[in-house]
């Protein structure tokens, strides 16, 4: 059985750096971290792999070949490949054609499962596993739980996923996308002191545009019906904080604030 | 006049109804007729508010197949010519979203919270990085404008007296489920503050009266977590302490009641979408961080804030 | 000797009580904050020691230490195991741990003739307690100032916050009591200042356990004026200008207590509610009515003079409150290590290094520039930058901070991250000149390079060892390299 693991590189929300005067996130010398969610989806299919033998792990990653690092690790962790779909002509694509790329990628591939995350702390839109599902035309299930591993191995699992208020179960056909939620029972083995030098650069291909052969008006910027017009950025705090006195117009502007983010019901 | 469909989530009728306001704010009230597109049995509440309705295959379950809700959307905007597609960004209404948005060809601004207009462009804004950005989005791909709408952003409190058309929709047959809807179970108690939604957190300044948090906790519907120092006093367990010494948390909402916001407690809250802090200090370092800071002593906010939520409730 | 003999034989030099063999406390004593984090994981490579020993008196101290030196049992000294580089580890399989612990008396508060006395387990807070009370400090505000006791701050060199005012614990020490491991006690009296030949207190001060056992201190105390403190603090466009600053001020003969100058890296972890992404510099004067106003001047002169870089001064007394908490206490070690155990991750490791003036941004660019290009983790450096904390006329000295997301076993985390990176700022340091080991002593895990931070002088640190632990039993495997050791080095 063979399992694809969407991994993405995000920057850390910590280290999140602005250039005011160029009005661009800076993404030279930031750290980046894998998306946790991406890790758990990852680290349940890692656990499936350990506990039996014939299950094949493939992470697949959309980005610059600064992730290579990253990508190693993972393979030094005990993914079997790795492949980072990288091109100086996708860079700036929004989630639209993220998936048409990715997708291009899958439909030579076979597999019987795509993991991935619901969400990424970056963007957090949730599109691309469900836009992936729709080009490659398969089911996707977002916000899992948990599955019933069992299931993975014949033509349907089961999957509990967590809705609004209350946690749904359904059963997904092969092959599909199984999104997870962000758990923290699950984490990635290490990788071991004698593997860390190991050379795994034969298990992490580098899919350019020249094996999947967009027109340039496709992909980038230049090809994403969506566009950003406008960005305001805090990273080192919030510059909008309100300070309110604890009297009737303060508590009513708490509750405004409650409100609107949902956390009360009008 | 401009188009506009609104998927209805069963699970979220409420707020379906209030991207009639987002409607609006993209058009101008009045501007544009609105389209529901329900799967199953129409609810009640959506009568009077929209001018047209359609609903789809009642045995197929209750939209959880995105897939068939994309080909319905699909369907419909080819008869119809939609401006623009409205979506709630539930859980569901997530997943519909962006498959409905390949089948349109068209690009997707996830979780809207507000409307702009700039040099005749509809301005999407939505929040990333935790809050941190604000970015607004525009569509070059032509029509259908298409978003999915952060809840209990907008509110409709236009007329309900409309005059509700529903429109029969019976499309040839979609593509085969592939997703089956076995049962529901209710949610658990979150027993694990990493998995709570809304977070309310004591910091030296409420020790001596921590029990307090439980009652704000509860009408909020979040779960009680502490500082080190609270901890460290005995005042509270140590599995619901938040930190780099106790767990990374990444609720909705944080509300710091009496936490100063050291670099260590800080580190646990960097994914906390929104912040209120609660501290007579203004200049705390938490204060950096918030939304909003209430400049009063925790156990005068407490009971206001509780009144205030319990009155709106029954309102 | 047999392990059962061994024990029995302390058992005729000390009571029951003052005789540890708990095995979760030996566990502890095997290793200190250095490997901190496999200590917390449950996973530490090191044998333990066979008990930790609390000796009641000099006596005691003197007839341990000559049972072991006859025996050739390995002897750690201890008091508020606080200790960063391995001084604290035990690398041998037999070996007893003395700590302190009851030697506790504060002897001796001489207000006339500003001095204290003090057994090796005082703790400093204690004592700078007490001084409060009659209007004195110690001077003397290192980090671990709540936990560390006089033994081993003495026996480390240990330096506090304002020691550009008060200088380190070496400047502050007027005599002691030592014993060495044939069981002489050598007693140097507390005077003004001699010339009897070599200053003797160097050779106990910054033994770190290697040549014998402080027993007794006797340390200068000052007047206090805490109310009188003022504090400064700037945002600047990088660390030069802070350095130039620091330089500016100290050369021109002020003297305030701190002065530091923090990366924009290392700025983050402590004043994220104020420093914009920029460097920060600050200052506190303390002391005199009089000195406070002249070194507040002279501060703001310096300032001046370098204004083209500061980009905006900070309110006082954000770096006020920020002052008050910057100590540890045993609630934060404590808390470090269960956040340890819960999160995969600990709060950094650091290095500090010394140069003159010239060198150390120098160094600091070079150390950094060396790390980004080298490092084959450099891609779970989830921080990496230093600040500058103890200046004197000639020079400063670099902390470099640094913390790392750890994807790694927790066995390994030492190898695979903090001692790839000491060893490139070390080798960065010492290839300017510099010294590798400013304040932290070099304990077990710097000792690798022992011979060339002392170049030719080296020859008088082995002399010394030869001379006073002829058969090796202090503090096996610290300051001096050992091969039996290096397996647990890397």
């Amino acid at each position: 059985m063979k399992i694809i693991c969407f991994v993405k590189l995000v920057p850390d929300v910590e280290n999140f750096k602005y250039d005011y005067e160029r009005n661009v996130l800076v993404r030279e010398n930031v750290h980046q971290i894998l998306n946790p969610e991406d890790c758990s989806a990852l680290s349940v299919a890692l656990k499936l792999k350990q506990e039996n033998i014939d299950v094949q792990v493939e992470t697949l990653t959309m980005g610059p070949e600064g992730c290579r690092p990253h990508l190693e690790d993972l393979i030094k962790r005990g993914v079997d490949r790795s492949i980072l779909i990288s091109d100086k002509s996708y860079v700036g694509s929004d989630t639209y054609v993220t998936s048409r790329i990715i997708s291009r990628y899958l439909e030579r591939e076979a597999f019987d499962w795509i993991f991935s995350g619901t969400h990424s702390i970056d963007g957090g839109t949730a599109h691309v596993p469900s836009q992936v599902a729709e080009c490659l035309n398969i089911p996707q299930m977002g916000n899992i739980l948990r599955i019933n591993q069992a299931g993975l191995f014949s033509d349907r699992v089961r999957t509990e996923v967590d809705s609004e208020d209350a946690v749904l179960q359904f059963e997904i056909e092969r092959p599909a996308i199984l999104s997870f939620q962000y758990s923290t029972k699950i984490k990635l083995p290490y990788i071991k002191y004698e593997d860390l030098e190991r050379d795994v650069s034969g298990q992490l291909e580098i899919v350019s545009n020249s094996r999947l052969r967009f027109c340039d008006t496709e992909t980038g910027i230049a090809g994403s019906p969506t566009k950003v017009s406008q960005v305001e950025v805090d990273s080192f705090g919030r510059k909008d904080t309100r300070f309110l006195k604890c009297d009737d117009e303060g508590i009513e502007e708490v509750y405004q604030f409650l409100k609107q983010r949902g956390i009360v019901c009008s | 006049m401009k188009k506009v469909l609104i998927y209805i989530d069963p699970q979220a009728v409420k707020d379906s109804i209030d991207l009639l306001e987002a409607a609006e704010q993209i058009y101008g009230a009045g501007e544009s007729l609105s389209y529901g597109i329900v799967p199953g049995t129409p609810p009640a509440d959506v009568f009077g508010v929209f001018d047209k309705l359609i609903s789809v295959s009642p045995d197929r379950a209750e939209g959880f197949d995105a897939a068939y809700i994309a080909d319905s959307i699909e369907k419909l905007h080819r008869d119809f010519q939609f401006d623009a597609v409205l979506i709630p960004a539930t859980v569901f209404g997530r997943m519909i979203a962006p498959r409905a948005a390949m089948r349109l060809q068209t690009g997707l601004v996830a979780d809207v919270t507000e409307i702009r207009h700039h040099d005749e462009e509809i301005v999407m804004v939505r929040p990333a990085f935790s809050g941190r950005m604000l970015a607004g989005i525009v569509n070059r791909g032509g029509a259908p404008v298409m978003m999915s709408v952060r809840q209990n952003i907008f509110s409709y409190a236009g007329p309900r007296t409309k005059k509700t058309e529903e429109i029969n929709f019976n499309p040839e047959p979609f593509r085969k489920p592939g997703i089956r809807y076995i049962s529901s179970q209710p949610k658990p108690q979150d027993e694990d503050i990493r998995e709570s939604n809304v977070l309310v957190s004591g910091g030296d300044g409420v020790t001596r009266y921590f029990d307090q948090l439980n009652e704000l906790a509860e009408v909020l519907n979040g779960s009680v977590s502490a500082s080190r120092k609270v901890v460290d006093r005995g005042a509270a367990p140590r599995h619901i302490q938040v930190g780099q010494s106790g767990k990374i948390v990444n609720p909705s909402l944080y509300i710091a009641l009496g936490i100063s916001g050291s670099i260590q407690h800080v580190v646990g809250i960097k994914n906390a979408e929104n912040i209120i802090a609660v501290n007579p200090d203004r200049q705390a370092p938490i204060c950096s961080l918030s939304n909003i800071v209430v400049e009063a002593d925790a156990r005068e906010f407490i009971p206001r804030i509780i009144k205030r939520i319990r009155k709106g409730e029954y309102k | 000797m047999e392990n059962d003999k061994l024990m029995k034989n302390i058992s005729t030099i000390l009571t029951d009580d003052q005789i540890n063999t708990d095995p979760e406390e030996l566990y502890d004593a095997a290793a200190d904050r250095y490997k901190k984090y496999a200590k917390a994981r449950k996973v530490l490579d090191v044998p333990v020691p066979l008990a930790i020993v609390y000796p009641k008196s000099t006596e005691e101290v003197a007839r341990l230490l000559a049972f072991c030196n006859e025996n050739q049992i390995n002897v750690i000294p201890r008091s508020g195991k606080t200790a960063t580089e391995g001084g604290l580890e035990n690398w041998k399989e037999q070996t007893i741990v003395i700590d302190a612990l009851h030697l506790d008396k504060i002897i001796k508060i001489d207000e006339y003739n500003m001095q204290a006395t003090v057994q090796a387990g005082v703790a400093l807070q204690t004592l700078e307690d007490e001084l409060n009370k009659v209007g004195l400090t110690t001077g003397h505000s290192p980090q671990s100032k709540p936990v560390a006791k006089y033994g081993g701050l003495v026996a480390t060199r240990s330096i506090g916050q304002f020691s550009t005012l008060y200088g380190g614990i070496e400047d502050m020490v007027a005599g002691l009591e030592c014993v060495f491991p044939d069981g002489h006690v050598s007693r140097i009296k507390n005077v003004s200042r001699r010339a009897g030949g070599p200053d003797i207190r160097h050779i106990a001060i910054g033994n770190e356990g290697t040549l014998c056992y402080i027993t007794e201190v006797t340390v200068k105390v000052y007047r206090y004026f805490p109310d009188n403190n003022k504090f400064y603090g700037y945002l600047t466009e990088d660390i030069e200008t802070g350095l130039k600053v620091l330089r500016e001020v100290m050369v021109n003969g002020y003297r305030p207590s701190v002065a530091r100058v923090y990366s924009e890296e290392d700025a983050r972890q402590h004043f994220f509610h104020f420093y914009k992404g920029k460097c920060v510099l600050l200052f506190m004067a303390e002391g005199n009515k009089g000195i406070v106003e002249a070194t507040s001047r002279g501060i703001e002169e310096a300032v001046d003079k370098f204004n083209e870089g500061i980009i905006e001064e900070v309110p006082s007394e954000l770096i006020e409150n920020w002052f008050v908490n910057l100590n540890w206490s045993q609630q934060d070690i404590d808390d470090e290590f269960e956040g340890m155990i819960e999160n995969d991750s600990h709060d950094g490791f650091t290095t500090e290094i010394s140069a003159d003036w010239e060198t150390i941004p120098k160094i600091y660019h070079n150390a950094i520039e060396r790390i980004r290009k080298e490092y084959n983790r450099v891609h779970d450096l989830t921080m990496l930058g230093g600040h500058s904390s103890h200046s004197y006329i000639n020079g400063t000295n670099m902390y470099f901070v640094y913390n790392y997301s750890i994807n790694c076993a927790p066995e390994d985390e030492m190898r695979v991250y903090h001692h790839p990176l000491q060893k490139i700022i070390v080798e960065e340091t010492l290839k300017l000149g510099g010294s590798m080991c400013h304040h932290h002593g070099i304990g077990k895990f710097r000792n690798e390079w022992s011979k060339d931070e002392h170049g030719t002088a080296f020859y008088m640190l082995e002399k010394l060892k030869k001379a006073f632990d002829p058969n090796g039993i202090m503090n096996f495997g610290t300051i001096y390299y050992q091969e039996e050791g290096a397996k647990y080095q890397k």
